[in-house]
């Protein structure tokens, strides 16, 4: 019977390892409260070898025993350390004095564990038997390894060898042949291994060492080709999907990319006497499930992330049908990285259906939607168009913004224009400069009407002095004379009140003369620039300048 | 002064030994004090140094096959193979067991003691030289080969757990395939677990397990060959040097790499008679059908697709002939290249319905060696003959002293194994007492020799009988 003290530390020592187990799922290894952790229940058990060499622990179901006295009693599932390792099949566990921080920090990993809801591929004994701890041993019960049907398996398969065992006769007769016998031992020659063989070998080993995943493929690809009927293809192409797969999820993707290679070039190369093309699509449908996309998108955001031109190639063996799937995930990634990346993979896929990508138009999330509008602009389609007007009420201005930034790009027509022109009266400002551009980009006669009449209105006056500017660099835009009369008639015009701001108007119409570069502005802006009016002086100035230099806008 | 948490000792251990190897092969060719000789020291001391003030002193022992610095088994990679086989050579020549360095060393302490190691061999009494001669000196100890304990209530117990271990994998492996056959689903974990505890038996109780695939007249063929298969992967690759995991996948590879055989029908799969060009035609589909089994069963992860890669490649030749064939050759993986020299000799040995007279050991590896080069890996296959041994186990031998035995184990010397004496030297049936045919007398004499092999099987003669 063990002393009472010693008793009493090792259920100490259990109820730290049940508080590490706890800690060491809640919290990341880097955080401090984990290496406290470890720290504490190292120090524990190190406090135990001082006058203890081992600590023998036995596994029941519910108990745990040291030196046949119970040290822990489990009730149920939760924190039950004695159902945790005796499920198994493990029986004895011994930790030897000499045992590392490092060690023991493995150790607590492994208990840790949640073998119940993660997914995890081996049970505790692989898991323990893969570190080889040096301090830390067990025995296991084996007998969980057979089968029920199987337990006499040894006593039938011994008996019924022995059964066949020579008989007197047979020993007696071996024993006489061998003394007649004339022949020498013929010995297979011994060939000493040199280190050449070694290198050979090492050679072998660099190779086995390398990821079989390449291996894997060539193999499965040959199958497809031996396949003998349809049903064995069906299964082949299943197979291939789920290498596909895997790799992705171990963070593969050129892997995968050469898995849907082949797949295209089997497609393109190879006849069969069955339908092989439906079968192959099936891997190309689980390259866009929603399951692998999204591992797609995590991989993405993580260190090292996935390169934009790997991505983009994967894609490229997409078909519309991952849309969705891409908008989806553009809304979760956190890196601008990982978002540029997405951008331009739906760049290319939306154009392939510009319907399915302008439903991404109607996301809720605003920073999608402003995206989904840059994708549109991107892809170039004149239908998209139709699509981008619909939105034109988003009710984020920074949507709106993108909008009127991509209707002015695709240069629409009147329907366009009039969409625009509402938004010369959005309640931010640049809202309404980007709208003013877009009616520059869109450069129609509506256009240009809708823009001077924004500027010949009253309340124009009143604006802010950069947008102001910003609208008649627009207006400059149009170098025709309707235009360049509308402006020297700014720049002429005499105000007897509100002088600062109509001295405003003048300045940015002659900002605007400048830039459209009509030397007949010239005796005006001289004029002008002759002022007493500093501010406008100055513009007058800049505004001659660029002209004389023939500097346009 | 470091401490002992501060110099990991197992990482600097086979540097410790592959130098003194390489120490004493020098001085094999040169005097201790020319400039190869001493610069291999000058390497080797502040090593052995540091590590003794870390440690208070630095023991390197043979135990068996492996080395142990300070207690613990030294791990070594593939390149140190030569070394450490030739120090083990040295040491057991000598009768030497161990060589301590209780303090610091110098040059002359190491010049010393190579002097005395090499000149020693040539002595009557290898150890009683070397003590002799490193008698005066304070620093540096020798020990005699230990005895591994012989004791037969130890022998009994490892036996005990060796064929345990056996039955289990080979219960298990029945099991698993009924379960496959049936369409019922398969537990991997367990699988693992099964060629864990070979591994485990290998490393410690080497000879057993392999003496367990040298009983071939069971019924089952199919499932004591892929267990057979296993065991005698992970020696190989054991004695290739490969870590603990990479053995777990290689016989867990070894293991299912027949599975695909389930789907061959059984009239055809066990025809008595010869097979028609069809039916090989059948027989030749069992690698496909095996990768379809394994990722099946196991669906894609990392030994599984190393088993997968094993089922397909394992009827490959080393010269791309075989079956599958395939449309583009590629090198085979080094797991089927292992896996397909042992399903060879696995396959010569034992009796199957379709060539109920198996070949003896030695001339399974003679057929086997004719083919290395085309058929199998010309280096692996080195390595195999040097990992079965010149007579292998269950080889039936006479003796130079009219003793009639089952080869039961090797030793360091490939010629002379363990033999389980089974007639006596009147030609009297005996229970069967084992002799070691390494173990000199006292006057430096082999008292045994084996004299000829004969083939077991056309006397119905098998370890069976002796060792279960």
């Amino acid at each position: 019977m063990p002393d009472p003290e010693d008793i009493k530390v090792v259920k100490d020592l259990l109820q730290a390892i049940i508080k590490a187990k706890k800690n060491l799922r809640i919290y990341p290894a880097n955080n401090p409260i984990y290496a406290k952790t470890v720290n504490n229940t190292h120090l524990k058990i190190e406090a135990i070898f001082e006058y203890l060499d081992e600590i023998p622990l036995r596994m029941t179901r519910n108990e745990i025993l040291y030196g046949g006295e119970p040290v822990f009693k489990g009730v149920g599932k939760d924190d039950n350390l004695a159902l945790f390792f005796s499920r198994d099949g493990l029986k004895d566990l011994i930790f030897k004095s000499g045992l590392t921080k490092e060690e023991f920090q493995s150790f607590l990993e492994i208990v840790s564990y949640d073998f119940d809801s993660e997914d995890i591929a081996d049970d505790v004994i692989t898991l323990l038997w893969e570190k080889d701890f040096q301090n830390i041993k067990y025995t296991v019960d084996e007998s969980i390894l057979v089968e029920e049907d199987e337990e006499d398996y040894e006593e039938e398969a011994v008996k019924q060898v022995k059964e066949r065992s020579a008989g007197e006769d047979d020993l007696t007769k071996a024993y006489s042949d061998a003394l007649k016998s004339e022949e020498t031992a013929k010995e297979i020659q011994l060939v000493p291994i040199t280190d050449k063989d070694v290198t050979a070998l090492a050679a072998l080993r660099e190779k086995v060492a390398r990821d079989k995943k390449g291996k894997l493929i060539d193999i499965l690809y040959e199958m497809l080709l031996m396949s003998e009927d349809f049903y064995e293809f069906h299964e082949i192409t299943a197979i291939v999907a789920n290498a596909m797969e895997y790799s992705i999820k171990q963070g593969d993707l050129r892997t995968a990319i050469e898995i849907l290679w082949r797949a295209k070039t089997f497609d393109e190369t190879t006849v069969t006497e069955f339908d092989s093309k439906e079968e192959l699509n099936h891997i190309f449908r689980s390259a866009e499930s929603p399951e692998i996309i999204k591992v797609i998108g995590d991989m993405m955001d993580e260190e090292p992330g996935i390169e934009d031109i790997v991505l983009q190639e994967y894609v490229s063996f997409l078909s519309r049908n991952s849309i969705p799937q891409f908008i989806t995930i553009l809304g979760e990634l956190k890196t601008i990285k990982a978002r540029k990346s997405v951008v331009n993979a739906l760049v290319f896929l939306g154009g392939k259906d510009i319907a399915v990508l302008a439903k991404g138009l109607s996301d809720s999330r605003w920073y999608v939607v402003r995206n989904i509008i840059y994708v549109l602009r991107k892809v170039g389609d004149p239908k998209a168009l139709d699509y981008l007007l619909r939105a034109a009420g988003h009710s984020d201005p920074r949507v709106r913004k993108e909008l009127l930034k991509t209707i002015g790009e695709s240069k629409g027509g009147p329907k366009a224009a009039a969409v625009v022109k509402d938004c010369l009266d959005d309640p931010e400002s640049f809202v309404r400069t980007t709208a003013a551009r877009a009616l520059g980009s869109i450069g129609s006669d509506f256009a240009k009407r809708v823009m001077l009449d924004r500027l010949s209105d009253g309340k124009f006056l009143s604006v802010d002095f950069n947008e102001k500017k910003e609208f008649f660099e627009v207006l400059s835009r149009w170098r025709d004379s309707t235009v360049f009369d509308f402006l020297m008639k700014t720049v002429k015009k005499r105000a007897l009140f509100k002088r600062a701001k109509h001295n405003e108007n003048k300045a940015v119409a002659a900002y605007a003369l400048g830039l459209m570069g009509n030397k007949n502005a010239l005796p005006v802006l001289e004029k002008m620039r002759r002022s007493s009016n500093r501010f406008l002086s100055e513009y007058a100035y800049a505004a001659i300048k660029r002209i004389e230099y023939g500097k346009q806008g | 002064m470091e401490s002992k948490g501060e110099i990991d000792l197992q990482k600097h251990a086979k540097d410790i030994v592959n130098n003194l190897a390489v120490i004493f092969r020098s001085a094999q060719i040169h005097d201790a004090a020319n400039v190869a000789v001493v610069s291999s020291i000058n390497k080797f001391t502040p090593m052995v140094n540091r590590l003794i003030k870390a440690e208070g002193a630095i023991s390197i022992e043979l135990v068996g096959e492996y080395f142990f610095v300070n207690g613990s088994r030294v791990k070594f990679p593939s390149e140190y193979i030569v070394s450490f086989e030739f120090l083990a050579n040295e040491f057991t020549n000598r009768g030497l067991g161990s060589i301590t360095f209780s303090d610091s060393i110098d040059v002359n302490d190491m010049q010393t003691l190579v002097k005395t190691f090499i000149t020693s061999i040539s002595a009557p009494e290898p150890l009683e030289a070397l003590m002799e001669g490193m008698q005066n000196s304070e620093r540096i100890t020798l020990g005699k080969i230990r005895i591994q304990k012989d004791d037969e209530d130890v022998e009994v117990d490892a036996r005990m757990a060796v064929k345990k271990t056996y039955f289990n994998a080979v219960s298990f492996t029945k099991g698993v395939m009924k379960k496959m056959s049936s369409g019922e689903k398969v537990n991997v974990k367990r699988a693992k677990r099964v060629v864990q505890s070979m591994v485990d038996q290998l490393l410690g109780e080497h000879e057993l397990l392999l003496g367990m695939t040298a009983i071939k007249d069971y019924d089952d063929y199919t499932y004591h060959h892929s267990v057979n298969v296993s065991i005698l992967s992970i020696a190989l690759g054991q004695k290739l040097g490969f870590p603990r995991k990479m053995l777990l996948d290689l016989g867990l590879a070894a293991l299912f790499h027949d599975i695909g055989k389930l789907d061959i029908p059984p009239e055809v799969l066990n025809k008595p008679a010869e097979l028609s060009e069809e039916e090989w035609g059948t027989i030749k589909r069992h690698p496909f059908w095996g990768v379809k089994a394994i990722l099946d069963i196991r669906g894609i992860d990392r030994s599984s697709i190393t088993a997968a890669i094993v089922a397909f490649e394992h009827h490959i030749h080393h010269d791309n002939t075989g079956y599958p064939k395939r449309q583009t050759a590629a090198e085979r993986d080094l797991f089927s290249k292992i896996v397909s020299i042992v399903d060879q000799y696995d396959g010569m040995t034992s009796a199957r319905v379709y060539s109920r007279t198996p070949l003896t050991p030695d001339r399974a590896l003679k057929l086997m060696l004719s083919r290395a080069g085309s058929q199998l890996d010309p280096i692996l296959m080195k390595f195999y003959i040097n990992l079965i041994g010149v007579y292998p186990t269950g080889s039936l031998v006479m003796l130079n002293t009219k003793e009639l035995g089952l080869v039961y184990g090797s030793t360091d010397m490939p010629n002379r194994p363990k033999v389980l004496v089974i007639m006596d030297s009147n030609g009297q049936k005996v229970d069967g007492y084992l002799v070691d045919l390494s173990r000199k007398t006292k006057d430096g004499r082999y008292p045994r020799a084996i004299l000829r092999t004969m083939d077991p099987n056309k006397y119905r003669i098998n370890l069976a009988e002796y060792m279960l």
